[in-house]
Protein backbone atom coordinates (compact mmCIF):
# COMPACT_ATOMS: atom_id res chain seq x y z
CA UNK A 1 0.00 0.00 0.00
CA UNK A 2 1.08 3.74 0.49
CA UNK A 3 3.42 5.24 2.76
CA UNK A 4 0.22 7.20 3.98
CA UNK A 5 -2.11 4.38 4.05
CA UNK A 6 -0.07 1.83 6.34
CA UNK A 7 0.92 2.93 9.73
CA UNK A 8 4.64 4.71 10.36
CA UNK A 9 6.40 5.88 13.48
CA UNK A 10 9.27 7.71 14.20
CA UNK A 11 13.11 6.56 15.14
CA UNK A 12 12.77 5.96 19.14
CA UNK A 13 14.45 3.52 21.37
CA UNK A 14 12.53 2.19 24.41
CA UNK A 15 13.94 4.72 27.18
CA UNK A 16 17.08 5.47 25.81
CA UNK A 17 18.03 1.81 26.18
CA UNK A 18 21.78 1.76 26.16
CA UNK A 19 22.76 4.95 26.62
CA UNK A 20 23.33 3.56 30.22
CA UNK A 21 22.76 -0.24 30.48
CA UNK A 22 21.25 -2.31 27.82
CA UNK A 23 18.23 -4.17 29.01
CA UNK A 24 17.25 -6.67 26.85
CA UNK A 25 13.71 -5.65 25.76
CA UNK A 26 12.70 -9.75 25.26
CA UNK A 27 10.69 -10.57 28.32
CA UNK A 28 9.34 -13.79 27.09
CA UNK A 29 9.50 -16.28 24.47
CA UNK A 30 7.43 -19.97 24.41
CA UNK A 31 8.13 -22.35 22.13
CA UNK A 32 4.83 -24.12 21.33
CA UNK A 33 5.38 -27.29 19.69
CA UNK A 34 3.96 -30.93 19.23
CA UNK A 35 5.98 -33.69 20.61
CA UNK A 36 5.39 -35.95 17.31
CA UNK A 37 4.79 -34.12 14.29
CA UNK A 38 7.17 -33.62 11.41
CA UNK A 39 6.20 -29.80 11.25
CA UNK A 40 8.15 -29.39 14.67
CA UNK A 41 11.14 -31.96 14.07
CA UNK A 42 13.64 -28.95 13.76
CA UNK A 43 11.46 -27.31 17.31
CA UNK A 44 12.53 -30.56 18.86
CA UNK A 45 16.38 -30.51 17.91
CA UNK A 46 16.82 -26.95 18.39
CA UNK A 47 15.47 -27.65 22.11
CA UNK A 48 17.75 -30.47 22.50
CA UNK A 49 21.06 -28.92 21.20
CA UNK A 50 20.39 -24.90 21.57
CA UNK A 51 17.82 -23.81 23.88
CA UNK A 52 19.68 -24.57 27.22
CA UNK A 53 22.38 -22.03 25.86
CA UNK A 54 20.23 -19.57 24.46
CA UNK A 55 18.95 -19.22 28.08
CA UNK A 56 21.67 -19.34 29.65
CA UNK A 57 23.10 -16.13 27.83
CA UNK A 58 20.16 -14.37 28.00
CA UNK A 59 19.12 -14.31 31.90
CA UNK A 60 16.47 -11.52 31.58
CA UNK A 61 14.54 -13.50 29.27
CA UNK A 62 12.16 -16.30 30.82
CA UNK A 63 11.74 -19.54 28.50
CA UNK A 64 8.72 -21.59 28.17
CA UNK A 65 8.90 -24.85 26.39
CA UNK A 66 4.95 -26.12 25.82
CA UNK A 67 4.36 -29.54 23.97
CA UNK A 68 0.56 -29.46 22.86
CA UNK A 69 -0.90 -31.10 20.24
CA UNK A 70 -0.76 -28.76 17.62
CA UNK A 71 -0.57 -28.86 13.90
CA UNK A 72 1.73 -26.06 13.46
CA UNK A 73 4.87 -24.74 16.07
CA UNK A 74 4.75 -21.81 16.69
CA UNK A 75 7.26 -19.36 18.98
CA UNK A 76 5.67 -16.40 20.83
CA UNK A 77 7.96 -13.44 22.04
CA UNK A 78 6.45 -11.00 24.45
CA UNK A 79 8.11 -7.62 25.29
CA UNK A 80 8.51 -5.59 27.58
CA UNK A 81 6.35 -2.88 26.01
CA UNK A 82 3.76 -5.59 25.88
CA UNK A 83 4.03 -6.07 22.07
CA UNK A 84 3.58 -9.69 21.20
CA UNK A 85 4.86 -11.76 17.82
CA UNK A 86 4.63 -14.91 17.02
CA UNK A 87 5.93 -16.69 14.42
CA UNK A 88 5.46 -19.84 12.57
CA UNK A 89 8.08 -22.64 12.03
CA UNK A 90 6.86 -25.49 10.71
CA UNK A 91 9.54 -27.30 8.66
CA UNK A 92 12.57 -24.99 9.40
CA UNK A 93 15.30 -26.58 10.51
CA UNK A 94 17.22 -26.08 14.15
CA UNK A 95 19.64 -23.54 12.68
CA UNK A 96 17.23 -21.50 11.49
CA UNK A 97 15.02 -21.56 14.88
CA UNK A 98 18.28 -20.44 16.22
CA UNK A 99 19.13 -17.59 14.16
CA UNK A 100 15.44 -17.02 14.57
CA UNK A 101 15.57 -16.88 18.48
CA UNK A 102 18.51 -14.37 18.15
CA UNK A 103 16.88 -12.22 16.09
CA UNK A 104 13.95 -11.62 18.00
CA UNK A 105 15.82 -11.33 21.38
CA UNK A 106 17.73 -8.33 19.21
CA UNK A 107 14.39 -6.75 18.67
CA UNK A 108 13.05 -3.88 20.79
CA UNK A 109 9.45 -4.28 21.09
CA UNK A 110 8.32 -1.59 18.92
CA UNK A 111 6.52 -2.10 15.90
CA UNK A 112 8.14 -3.11 12.70
CA UNK A 113 6.16 -0.63 11.00
CA UNK A 114 7.74 2.34 8.54
CA UNK A 115 10.39 4.59 9.73
CA UNK A 116 9.53 7.93 8.81
CA UNK A 117 13.17 9.26 9.68
CA UNK A 118 16.48 7.42 10.31
CA UNK A 119 17.71 9.55 12.62
CA UNK A 120 16.49 11.17 15.98
CA UNK A 121 17.68 14.03 18.41
CA UNK A 122 15.77 15.15 21.51
CA UNK A 123 18.16 18.41 21.32
CA UNK A 124 17.35 19.62 17.59
CA UNK A 125 18.92 23.07 17.89
CA UNK A 126 22.14 24.19 19.24
CA UNK A 127 22.16 27.89 19.09
CA UNK A 128 18.67 27.74 20.00
CA UNK A 129 15.91 27.71 17.07
CA UNK A 130 15.08 30.48 14.72
CA UNK A 131 12.46 32.84 15.66
CA UNK A 132 10.92 35.74 13.76
CA UNK A 133 12.71 37.57 16.54
CA UNK A 134 16.38 36.54 16.58
CA UNK A 135 18.63 38.96 14.42
CA UNK A 136 15.81 41.72 14.27
CA UNK A 137 17.82 44.72 15.71
CA UNK A 138 15.51 46.57 18.11
CA UNK A 139 16.36 50.02 16.58
CA UNK A 140 13.98 51.99 18.39
CA UNK A 141 11.97 50.19 20.67
CA UNK A 142 9.08 51.66 21.66
CA UNK A 143 6.05 50.25 22.87
CA UNK A 144 3.13 51.45 21.91
CA UNK A 145 0.04 50.93 24.74
CA UNK A 146 -3.60 51.42 22.84
CA UNK B 1 -4.68 36.06 13.25
CA UNK B 2 -2.65 38.15 15.33
CA UNK B 3 0.76 36.06 15.69
CA UNK B 4 3.12 39.30 15.71
CA UNK B 5 1.38 41.12 18.65
CA UNK B 6 1.95 37.97 20.40
CA UNK B 7 5.60 38.15 21.70
CA UNK B 8 5.42 42.17 22.53
CA UNK B 9 3.97 45.35 20.86
CA UNK B 10 7.60 46.65 19.98
CA UNK B 11 8.17 48.07 16.74
CA UNK B 12 10.69 50.64 15.31
CA UNK B 13 9.22 53.61 14.33
CA UNK B 14 11.59 54.79 11.48
CA UNK B 15 9.77 57.79 9.84
CA UNK B 16 8.27 60.69 11.07
CA UNK B 17 4.82 60.39 10.23
CA UNK B 18 4.39 57.27 11.93
CA UNK B 19 5.41 58.45 14.96
CA UNK B 20 2.82 62.04 14.16
CA UNK B 21 0.09 59.67 12.97
CA UNK B 22 -0.12 58.16 16.87
CA UNK B 23 0.54 61.04 18.71
CA UNK B 24 -2.86 60.27 20.54
CA UNK B 25 -1.70 57.02 22.30
CA UNK B 26 0.99 56.85 24.87
CA UNK B 27 4.51 55.91 24.27
CA UNK B 28 6.76 54.11 26.80
CA UNK B 29 10.12 53.19 26.27
CA UNK B 30 10.32 48.98 27.00
CA UNK B 31 12.93 46.32 26.80
CA UNK B 32 11.26 43.29 25.47
CA UNK B 33 13.05 40.35 26.94
CA UNK B 34 11.83 36.74 27.64
CA UNK B 35 13.52 33.67 27.31
CA UNK B 36 12.57 31.94 24.24
CA UNK B 37 14.63 28.48 25.28
CA UNK B 38 12.34 27.56 27.94
CA UNK B 39 9.60 27.13 25.25
CA UNK B 40 7.80 23.66 24.62
CA UNK B 41 8.45 22.01 21.59
CA UNK B 42 5.01 23.13 20.26
CA UNK B 43 5.77 26.74 21.39
CA UNK B 44 8.83 26.95 20.06
CA UNK B 45 7.19 25.62 16.17
CA UNK B 46 4.56 28.29 16.71
CA UNK B 47 7.23 30.56 17.21
CA UNK B 48 9.58 29.57 14.23
CA UNK B 49 6.82 29.53 12.10
CA UNK B 50 4.72 32.86 12.81
CA UNK B 51 3.69 35.10 10.64
CA UNK B 52 5.05 38.67 10.91
CA UNK B 53 3.55 42.14 9.62
CA UNK B 54 5.72 44.43 7.72
CA UNK B 55 5.38 48.09 6.98
CA UNK B 56 6.67 50.02 4.55
CA UNK B 57 6.82 53.94 3.57
CA UNK B 58 6.59 54.36 0.12
CA UNK B 59 7.00 57.99 0.11
CA UNK B 60 9.41 59.18 -2.27
CA UNK B 61 10.55 55.72 -3.18
CA UNK B 62 10.88 54.30 -6.16
CA UNK B 63 7.71 51.96 -6.73
CA UNK B 64 10.45 49.13 -8.55
CA UNK B 65 12.27 49.26 -5.13
CA UNK B 66 9.51 49.08 -2.97
CA UNK B 67 7.88 45.88 -4.85
CA UNK B 68 10.92 43.97 -4.61
CA UNK B 69 11.43 44.49 -0.95
CA UNK B 70 7.49 43.40 -0.84
CA UNK B 71 7.71 40.38 -2.72
CA UNK B 72 11.01 39.00 -0.60
CA UNK B 73 8.65 39.46 2.51
CA UNK B 74 5.87 38.02 0.89
CA UNK B 75 7.37 34.69 -0.60
CA UNK B 76 9.52 34.55 3.17
CA UNK B 77 12.43 34.32 1.21
CA UNK B 78 13.92 36.42 4.39
CA UNK B 79 13.67 33.78 6.69
CA UNK B 80 16.03 30.50 7.24
CA UNK B 81 13.25 27.82 7.02
CA UNK B 82 12.18 29.13 3.57
CA UNK B 83 10.69 26.33 1.33
CA UNK B 84 8.38 27.08 -1.66
CA UNK B 85 5.39 24.90 -0.85
CA UNK B 86 6.01 26.32 2.74
CA UNK B 87 3.62 29.09 2.50
CA UNK B 88 5.83 30.52 4.99
CA UNK B 89 5.15 34.59 4.04
CA UNK B 90 4.76 37.47 6.55
CA UNK B 91 1.86 39.64 5.64
CA UNK B 92 3.38 43.53 3.84
CA UNK B 93 1.85 46.61 4.44
CA UNK B 94 2.53 49.29 2.51
CA UNK B 95 1.22 53.11 2.88
CA UNK B 96 1.49 56.16 0.73
CA UNK B 97 1.52 55.17 -2.02
CA UNK B 98 -0.23 57.57 -3.66
CA UNK B 99 2.87 59.50 -3.07
CA UNK B 100 5.35 57.31 -5.14
CA UNK B 101 8.52 58.54 -6.89
CA UNK B 102 9.21 57.37 -10.62
CA UNK B 103 12.17 57.98 -11.81
CA UNK B 104 13.51 59.35 -15.04
CA UNK B 105 10.35 59.97 -17.42
CA UNK B 106 8.19 56.75 -16.55
CA UNK B 107 5.37 58.75 -15.53
CA UNK B 108 4.50 60.16 -19.65
CA UNK B 109 6.84 56.74 -20.97
CA UNK B 110 5.54 53.32 -18.94
CA UNK B 111 2.64 52.08 -20.79
CA UNK B 112 0.55 49.49 -18.84
CA UNK B 113 -1.51 47.95 -21.40
CA UNK B 114 -4.35 45.30 -20.94
CA UNK B 115 -6.45 43.12 -23.06
CA UNK B 116 -10.24 41.31 -22.54
CA UNK B 117 -10.20 39.22 -25.31
CA UNK B 118 -12.61 40.65 -26.99
CA UNK B 119 -12.26 43.22 -30.39
CA UNK B 120 -11.16 46.51 -29.94
CA UNK B 121 -10.92 46.11 -25.72
CA UNK B 122 -7.04 46.95 -26.12
CA UNK B 123 -6.23 49.48 -23.60
CA UNK B 124 -2.86 51.40 -22.66
CA UNK B 125 -2.49 53.54 -19.90
CA UNK B 126 0.43 55.90 -19.08
CA UNK B 127 1.96 55.80 -15.71
CA UNK B 128 0.41 59.03 -14.78
CA UNK B 129 -2.95 57.95 -15.61
CA UNK B 130 -3.23 54.53 -14.28
CA UNK B 131 -1.99 56.46 -11.04
CA UNK B 132 -4.94 58.88 -11.05
CA UNK B 133 -7.06 56.31 -11.96
CA UNK B 134 -5.64 54.05 -9.08
CA UNK B 135 -3.12 55.00 -6.50
CA UNK B 136 -1.93 51.51 -5.35
CA UNK B 137 -2.57 49.82 -8.92
CA UNK B 138 1.26 50.54 -9.43
CA UNK B 139 2.66 49.08 -6.72
CA UNK B 140 0.22 46.29 -6.92
CA UNK B 141 1.24 45.03 -10.52
CA UNK B 142 5.13 45.19 -9.82
CA UNK B 143 4.56 43.12 -6.79
CA UNK B 144 2.07 40.77 -8.87
CA UNK B 145 4.88 40.59 -11.77
CA UNK B 146 7.76 39.78 -8.93
CA UNK B 147 5.61 37.33 -6.97
CA UNK B 148 6.85 33.66 -8.65
CA UNK B 149 4.35 32.32 -11.49
CA UNK B 150 2.21 29.35 -9.60
CA UNK B 151 -1.00 29.09 -7.61
CA UNK B 152 0.90 30.31 -4.46
CA UNK B 153 1.02 33.97 -6.12
CA UNK B 154 -2.65 34.48 -5.47
CA UNK B 155 -2.62 33.80 -1.82
CA UNK B 156 0.65 36.32 -1.97
CA UNK B 157 -1.28 38.79 -3.06
CA UNK B 158 -3.84 38.84 -0.16
CA UNK B 159 -1.09 39.21 2.15
CA UNK B 160 -0.06 42.42 0.62
CA UNK B 161 -1.68 45.63 2.19
CA UNK B 162 -2.15 48.74 0.02
CA UNK B 163 -2.85 52.19 1.65
CA UNK B 164 -2.63 55.64 -0.79
CA UNK B 165 -1.87 57.53 2.34
CA UNK B 166 -0.60 56.67 5.97
CA UNK B 167 -4.26 56.04 7.39
CA UNK B 168 -4.38 52.66 8.42
CA UNK B 169 -7.26 50.70 10.13
CA UNK B 170 -6.95 50.01 13.31
CA UNK B 171 -7.08 46.42 12.88
CA UNK B 172 -3.77 46.20 11.12
CA UNK B 173 -2.14 48.61 13.08
CA UNK B 174 -2.54 45.93 15.99
CA UNK B 175 -0.72 44.26 14.10
CA UNK B 176 2.26 45.56 12.83
CA UNK B 177 6.03 44.01 14.18
CA UNK B 178 8.60 45.80 12.35
CA UNK B 179 8.95 48.77 9.70
CA UNK B 180 11.61 48.27 7.30
CA UNK B 181 13.90 50.89 6.23
CA UNK B 182 13.36 52.92 3.33
CA UNK B 183 15.19 52.40 0.16
CA UNK B 184 16.08 55.09 -1.43
CA UNK B 185 17.74 58.38 0.48
CA UNK B 186 15.38 61.31 0.35
CA UNK B 187 17.11 64.04 -1.65
CA UNK B 188 16.72 66.89 0.72
CA UNK B 189 14.42 70.50 -0.98
CA UNK B 190 16.63 73.65 -0.98
CA UNK B 191 14.20 75.21 1.37
CA UNK B 192 15.08 72.16 3.90
CA UNK B 193 18.37 73.39 3.88
CA UNK B 194 19.56 76.01 6.67
CA UNK B 195 21.48 79.49 5.77
CA UNK B 196 24.46 78.22 7.25
CA UNK B 197 24.93 75.12 4.68
CA UNK B 198 24.01 76.74 1.56
CA UNK B 199 26.87 79.65 2.89
CA UNK B 200 29.49 76.12 3.13
CA UNK B 201 28.23 74.99 -0.31
CA UNK B 202 31.44 75.59 -1.77
CA UNK B 203 31.57 78.08 -5.05
CA UNK B 204 33.98 78.03 -7.55
CA UNK B 205 33.77 81.37 -9.03
CA UNK B 206 30.86 84.07 -7.72
CA UNK B 207 29.07 85.41 -10.80
CA UNK B 208 30.24 88.57 -11.10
Amino acid sequence: MTARGTPSRFLQSVLHNGVGRYVCQLKRISLIFSKKGQGSLGVRDFIEEGVVDFAKNNPGTVVYISPQSCRIPKIVAEYLNGNVKEETVTNKASQEIAELITKLSNQSGLDIIRIRKPFHTDSPSIQGQWHPFTNRPPRLCIVFIL
Amino acid sequence: MKYGTTFSFCWSGGSKLLLYHYSHVEVKFIKCFFKMSSFSRSAQQWATFARSWFLIDARMQPPGKIASMCSVRLQGKHKPIYHPLSDIGDHVVVMNTRHIAFSGNKWEQKVYSSHTGYPGSFKQLTAAQMHKKDPTAIIKLAVYGMLPKNLTRRTMMQRLHLFPDDVLPEDILKNLTEELPQPREIPRKLSEYTQEERNAFPMLWTPA
